[in-house]
């Protein structure tokens, strides 16, 4: 299955453990939720059984009597953030579980759904999943508890894909504010200009592949996710859903001009061959980006934590730009990754459970040093993105470039975005199409053509009445 | 639906053989025999009825309905099935794990047979370290193995990367379109020979010593023997290794879910099962996934009957 699925760091760093292990790096601690699997007698394997992974903290301390909430979640160094939390309430204990990361976590919560049971109190969720978790009807609106009171705590564009209207789905803790990292010592080396526009980039592309023919300005990784953050930057809102006021009509328009200019633009770089193709969050993908294969990568502001383990040999070379714009002088913006929590149906203390849900992280400076500092978490707390111990930190990794002042920014121009109902199918898709026109068995342009018609008959199978 | 090993039930002799003058034997005596039978299967059938016998009921109830996102439940009938039968992502997936099976399957019980001709031949000591060095790899955990065989095929650490150089082009992509199912069916044959050659070997144990000797008298070669003698001997041994690793071959699973985060090519459909575990447990659509796994059932006893049906009748023409 493709696993295509990124996101937040720590997706990432699930993916990632394999490309750590064998760097020897240390991995930025999560379990990448490992299948148990029932062989069969020979040649291959059945379906996995789950197993979960992780450690549970199970709250000893607390008042008698408090009140136990069960959180799935995988972020890195999370335990430290979980203590702090217990120490901190005396009436309710966090019982933390990794169950695994992104999609295994996924997998294991949609089956608790189905059955009715197991699932936890509070579930991690990432912001493109959340209407496909609405839709299910399994999200408590954490508005009857109060929830509306964090509004003006979080990031605009990331409390209007956490609610709708006044029901509060979810709670935003870290997200993916896109910007360039790039080779600051071969760009300058070369004397290549960092690209502020894409067509600059497009040039860059081809004199850098010009300086070394072993070098590309970028891979293009065939990522749904990041894709997705390429074609927002472009202007492109492909996905219309309100889980609230239109429960079974879905938007879905692929084929507009502002989608389709980015796989036209990718598909004349291919032309030209001036990008690489490998695969995101692989050992492989790592190794490249440390041996000057790519000079380039648009990704965002979770990545740099998780390549800092990996990078030993370009650590201190690089740095972060804003994203090159489709117009000269725009400040267009997009966020790839990020998450936020839920409170499931399932539960048994509504209240207490959204207590957890906004204090984890929300109310917490102390989590925040730990998400920040150790986990690289992109905070969307207004609070401590714009701090600042947060905004004048300066990285190693970076040359003491101080490169949130460059994604703190790019978070406050994100603008609003919506995402379907059926996420998961749509970045498979568009996943799958990529790859047919990286391996050149599909014309770029026809990329979303194809998807959009799997999409839309996918949708009114499903009963949606689908608009453009 | 995982298929486990089971040992092949023989029938147990009756525990007295029967004196004529036992023939006619009291009904009362014939009853309480009867019930003590059916008190002694009891607990494996309820445990039959109850983990699988009821699972595979709710399955077919599910794949006979269909619960979609926006509309919820309704009974469909065969819809899901239609659907299957036509789904070009499901067929070719099927396909692609029969033309995996029609290259893999022969090679990897080919390599099989040989090895456990060759310990069978060998009597010495070293035959125990060669049988424990042969069942390795299949006490690793497959996804341990298919983990180890991603960074061995990688372009950047592995050492295989290199032969491509040698042929004179770029390093050899493992993860890349025509190598993917070779390289998928050499980590299946690495994990999976050894625990095949174990089986005949112990079956080719079972078969009388005499028969070589006549076999020798006859002035028969040791390649004779091997292939006149030993082979058809443990025929039923082999028909079952094929139709076991039929079975798991049509479920393969855990390689290629592994490889997928090192190779693009392999999307949610890649093989039926994935597309089945895709379909429920990322795509929400629990319906058409159970519809699936029943399509690959029929498929699976298909090809097993078939096999075990040409096999019987072969037999039977064999003097």
């Amino acid at each position: 299955m493709s696993k295509q699925r990124r996101l937040s760091p720590r997706g990432a760093a699930g993916r990632a453990l394999v490309g750590v292990v064998a760097l020897g790096a240390l991995a930025t601690g999560c379990s990448s939720g490992a299948s148990s699997t029932s062989t069969t007698a020979a040649g291959g394997s059945a379906a996995p059984a789950a197993s979960s992974a992780g450690a549970a903290s199970t709250g000893s301390g607390g008042a008698p009597g408090a009140v136990h909430i069960k959180v799935w979640a995988w972020y890195p160094e999370f335990k430290s953030v979980v203590d702090a939390f217990n120490a901190s309430h005396k009436d309710i204990q966090v019982d933390w579980t990794n169950v695994g990361t992104g999609p295994d976590q996924y997998a294991k919560l949609k089956t608790a759904f189905k059955a009715g049971s197991g699932a936890p109190d509070v579930a991690m969720v990432e912001f493109q999943e959340l209407p496909s978790f609405e839709i299910l009807g399994k999200l408590t609106d954490m508005g009857k508890y109060g929830a509306n009171d964090d509004k003006s705590l979080y990031a605009d564009w990331a409390w209007t894909q956490a609610t709708d209207g006044d029901k509060v789905y979810a709670i935003p803790v870290d997200g993916g504010p896109m910007a360039l990292m790039y080779r600051k010592d071969l760009f300058d080396k070369y004397q290549i200009p960092v690209p502020k526009t894409w067509d600059e980039y497009a040039a860059d592309a081809a004199k850098i592949h010009a300086a070394d023919s072993k070098a590309y300005i970028a891979s293009f990784g065939k990522d749904g996710g990041w894709i997705n953050g390429l074609m927002w930057q472009a202007g492109c809102k492909p996905y219309t859903y309100s889980f609230n006021t239109a429960k079974d009509t879905v938007g879905v328009n692929l084929t507009a001009p502002a989608c389709k200019k980015v796989f036209d633009y990718y598909g004349d770089l291919e032309k030209k061959g001036l990008f690489g193709k490998d695969p995101f969050f692989t050992a492989d993908m790592n190794a490249a980006l440390d041996s000057g294969k790519y000079w380039t990568w648009a990704s965002a502001g979770w990545t740099p934590g998780y390549l800092a383990g990996s990078l030993k040999k370009t650590a201190g070379k690089w740095a972060v730009a804003p994203m090159p714009q489709w117009t000269a002088g725009g400040t267009a913006n997009s966020d790839w990754g990020g998450s936020t929590f839920t409170v499931t149906t399932q539960t048994k203390h509504p209240k207490e459970a959204t207590i957890v849900a906004r204090e984890l992280f929300g109310k917490s400076q102390a989590a925040w040093d730990i998400g920040v500092n150790k986990a690289f978490l992109y905070p969307l707390v207004k609070q401590v993105a714009d701090s600042p111990a947060f905004t004048d930190k300066a990285y190693d990794f970076f040359g003491g470039q101080k490169v949130n002042q460059i994604y703190v920014p790019a978070s406050n121009g994100i603008g609003d975005f919506q995402y379907s109902p059926f996420q998961d199918f749509v970045f498979s898709t568009l996943n799958d199409n990529s790859a047919a026109a990286l391996a050149g068995k599909k014309d770029w342009s026809s990329v979303l053509d194809d998807t959009q018609k799997t999409i839309s008959d996918y949708a009114k199978q499903q009963g949606f009445k689908v608009t453009q | 639906m995982s298929s486990t090993l089971r040992a092949p039930v023989e029938a147990a002799p009756p525990a007295r053989p029967a004196a004529p003058a036992q023939a006619r034997r009291r009904p009362s005596h014939q009853r309480r025999q009867s019930l003590a039978g059916v008190l002694f299967v009891l607990p494996f059938l309820v445990v039959v009825v109850v983990f699988l016998a009821l699972p595979l009921g709710f399955a077919l109830w599910l794949s006979l309905h269909t619960s979609s996102l926006a509309l919820g439940d309704h009974f469909s009938g065969l819809d899901n099935y239609r659907q299957a039968f036509t789904d070009p992502v499901f067929l070719a997936g099927v396909r692609r794990v029969v033309l995996f099976g029609v290259v893999q399957i022969p090679v990897m019980l080919g390599i099989a047979l040989a090895g456990a001709l060759a310990l069978d031949a060998i009597s010495t000591r070293m035959a125990t370290v060669y049988r424990f060095i042969a069942f390795m790899p299949y006490a690793v955990p497959a996804v341990i193995g298919a983990l180890m065989w991603g960074f061995l095929y990688s372009k950047t650490f592995g050492p295989f990367a290199g032969v491509g150089k040698l042929l004179g082009g770029g390093p050899l992509d493992f993860f890349g379109g025509s190598l993917l199912l070779a390289s998928l069916g050499n980590i299946v044959t690495w994990a999976w020979t050894g625990y095949n050659m174990i089986v005949l070997y112990a079956a080719l144990q079972g078969v009388p010593r005499e028969m070589y000797e006549a076999a020798v008298l006859d002035g028969a070669s040791h390649v004779q023997i091997a292939l006149r003698v030993k082979v058809p001997a443990i025929r039923q041994a082999l028909s079952l290794a094929v139709i076991f690793t039929v079975i798991g071959t049509m479920q393969f699973f855990t390689e290629p879910s592994i490889m997928a985060r090192f190779a693009p090519d392999i999307d949610a459909g890649y093989t039926p099962n994935l597309y089945a575990y895709a379909q429920a447990f990322r795509f929400s659509a629990f319906n058409y996934s159970a519809a699936i796994s029943f399509t690959l059932g029929l498929v699976v006893f298909v090809i097993s009957y078939a096999f075990v049906f040409v096999n019987r009748r072969r037999a039977a023409r064999t003097p």
